[in-house]
Parts: structure tokens; C-alpha cells; sequence
């Protein structure tokens, strides 16, 4: 078969970040640092965000309709940028959660690779 | 405690950006890093431990550059239908009408008048006709090329018969009435010349060019 290699590596690393992302913002509005922390939370530090990893994903995010960002905050406090899930990306949540249930579940059955 | 915008700025250097946007950018990452830094000072850190803390979620600025305007300059991807249906059809119904436009300057050959019933003349544009084909193969190859489904391909290609047909069959009900108030009688014959003259015969021939399409389809699939 002929095309071109994809890199497996980054589809996984991107695929997986998209995932956490969406998944956290469905519980409601965060900014990034928020977004990042929770993630780690979550994961038990298995998943980290830095700002290279973090905001320009956002950013493409942002582009495809999946999230959108505001700037909020109290009148005369710190104003945040926060991101909340858009259209394209409940829409997207829910395949996508599909997707990666079936890839953990080809791998257990191959590689004895599970959830846990 | 530094200046967060001030390492932000200088760490990402000019972006391709306008003003607003790169301010917010800047604003937005230099938040991000007072948090940590903020948290690590909250978590007993001195402060420069909390700075150099803050400064390693951002240790490759040239990077996070490139990924942001990478980020900005990614092209949208286009809607699924836009990409599989709606230019396809638009495609079909311009060279459609462009070459039936050709056929209506007066030194074109003349259309072919068939079946006179009751004042009513069947037109057929010949020429117009054996250009559907090739003009339905354009609209299902490319369809197809965007990875359009056999519904999306049919659709596009049908599109120039569905709307020369869609605006006498949204007409016929208020034809209908006029001709009933005015000549008691249905315009049934003329409805159906219409219809077979410019809706079925076009179509059919529209479907014929994108038939191969539609076949290597099913056999892809198949195999």
C-alpha cells in the first residue's frame, strides 16, 4: 500500500491531548492553567501539559470549532481567558471517546495492554 | 516577582500577528506561568526556585513560536458536505448552465422540437444533452476525490436537473389553480413535457457519465 508514513507518535500524542482537553472542559469553563492542572490531576501526572504542548493545541482547537475562548473575569479583577466546549467539540467528544476505547480495547487483546 | 509579560515577550519574540492578538497570546502565557509560579511560592519554594520552577514549562520559547503560528496558520478544514457535495454540485450546475447559455446564441445549433400535444413542444437541446454526461463524470470523479459517500456523489451530479426542475414543480400548485380558475383544466400535459424535457432526460444523462464513478465505488468497497 502507498502513502505517505504517518507518525504514529505525534497522531497518538495529539489524538490523546485533544481527548483530555475536550474531556475536561465538558465539566465546564477553565483557562488554561486550569486546564492543564486538571488534567494532571486527574491523570495522577501521568498526562503534563507545558506552554509548547498546551496553548498552540488550544489555539487549533479554537480554529476548528471545537473550543472557544473568552476573556472573563470580575469587573476590575483579572481577566482570564477561559475556554468552553463548542458545537463542533461535543460533537467531536463523543467519537472521539469511541475511538480511543477501541484502540485500548485492540491493544489489550493484542498486547495485553489494558486500562489500568 | 519578574515580569511575566516581559519574559512571555521576549521569550516568543514578534509574531505574525495583529497587535491584539499577540498582546493576548502574551498575556495568556505570562499568566500561565505566574500560576506556577504562584503555586510553587504556595507549596514552600523560595522564589527563585519558584521562577526557575515557572521558567522550565516553557524552556523551548523558538518552538512554542513555531507551533503557534503553526497553530494560526493551519487551515480550517473544510466541512465534510462543503468539500463532498456542495462544490461538486456547484461545479456541475455552472458547466451545466454555461453550456446551455453557449446553445442559446443565435449561430447554435437550433434546438429540437419533439412531440407537439396540445401547444405543448417537448425542447430538447441536443448538444446541451450529450454535454451532461461529461459534465456528471466531473461531478462524481471530484465528489468521489474528496471522499464524498454514493449519496453525496449522486446529489451533486443531480443537482443542475433538480434545479431546473425545482422551481416549475414549486409553481405548479399556483399553475395549477390559475389554469383551473381561468381554463377549467388541469396543465397536467405540459407539467410532465416540463418535467421529461428538462428534469428526467438531463438527469439521466447527468447519471450515465457518473455511473463508472459510482461502479469502482462499489468495487473498492467490495474489495
Amino acid at each position: 500500500m502507498s502513502g505517505c508514513p504517518i507518525n504514529i507518535g505525534a497522531q497518538v500524542k495529539r489524538g490523546s491531548a485533544e481527548l483530555a482537553i475536550l474531556s475536561v472542559l465538558a465539566d465546564g469553563p477553565l483557562h488554561g492553567y486550569e486546564i492543564s492542572k486538571r488534567i494532571e490531576r486527574q491523570t495522577q501526572g501521568l498526562l503534563s501539559f507545558n506552554l509548547a504542548s498546551l496553548y498552540p493545541l488550544l489555539y487549533r482547537m479554537e480554529k476548528r470549532g471545537w473550543v472557544k475562548g473568552n476573556w472573563e473575569g470580575p469587573a476590575g479583577g483579572r481577566r482570564r481567558r477561559y475556554y468552553r466546549l463548542g458545537a463542533a467539540g461535543k460533537q467531536r467528544l463523543v467519537p472521539l471517546r469511541e475511538e480511543w476505547g477501541q484502540l485500548f480495547r485492540a491493544l489489550n487483546s493484542l498486547a495485553g495492554v489494558s486500562r489500568a | 516577582m519578574p515580569d511575566w509579560c516581559e519574559i512571555a515577550k521576549q521569550g516568543l519574540g514578534p509574531l505574525p500577528f495583529e497587535a491584539d492578538r499577540e498582546d493576548e497570546i502574551i498575556l495568556e502565557l505570562a499568566y500561565h506561568l505566574e500560576d506556577l509560579y504562584s503555586d510553587a511560592v504556595r507549596q514552600g519554594k523560595s522564589e527563585a526556585e519558584a521562577v526557575q520552577w515557572a521558567l522550565s514549562a516553557a524552556t523551548d520559547w523558538d518552538e512554542l513560536r513555531r507551533e503557534i503560528q503553526l497553530a494560526a496558520n493551519e487551515e480550517v478544514s473544510m466541512n465534510y458536505r462543503v468539500k463532498t457535495l456542495w462544490l461538486p454540485g456547484a461545479c456541475t450546475i455552472a458547466l451545466s448552465g454555461i453550456v446551455l447559455r453557449l446553445l442559446q446564441i443565435p449561430s447554435a445549433p437550433v434546438p429540437r422540437v419533439l412531440w407537439p400535444w396540445h401547444s405543448t413542444e417537448l425542447v430538447i437541446y441536443w448538444w446541451w444533452l450529450l454535454s451532461l454526461p461529461v459534465i456528471g463524470a466531473i461531478g462524481a470523479y471530484w465528489s468521489r476525490h474528496a471522499g464524498g459517500r454514493f449519496l453525496e456523489r449522486a446529489v451533486a451530479v443531480s443537482l443542475p436537473a433538480l434545479g431546473m426542475v425545482c422551481l416549475p414543480l414549486l409553481m405548479f400548485p399556483f399553475v395549477l389553480v390559475y389554469d383551473l380558475i381561468r381554463h377549467h383544466s388541469f396543465p397536467l400535459v405540459p407539467m410532465a413535457v416540463l418535467l421529461l424535457g428538462w428534469g428526467v432526460l438531463p438527469e439521466a444523462a447527468l447519471l450515465v457519465g457518473a455511473l463508472p464513478f459510482f461502479r469502482r465505488d462499489a468495487s473498492a468497497e467490495a474489495g
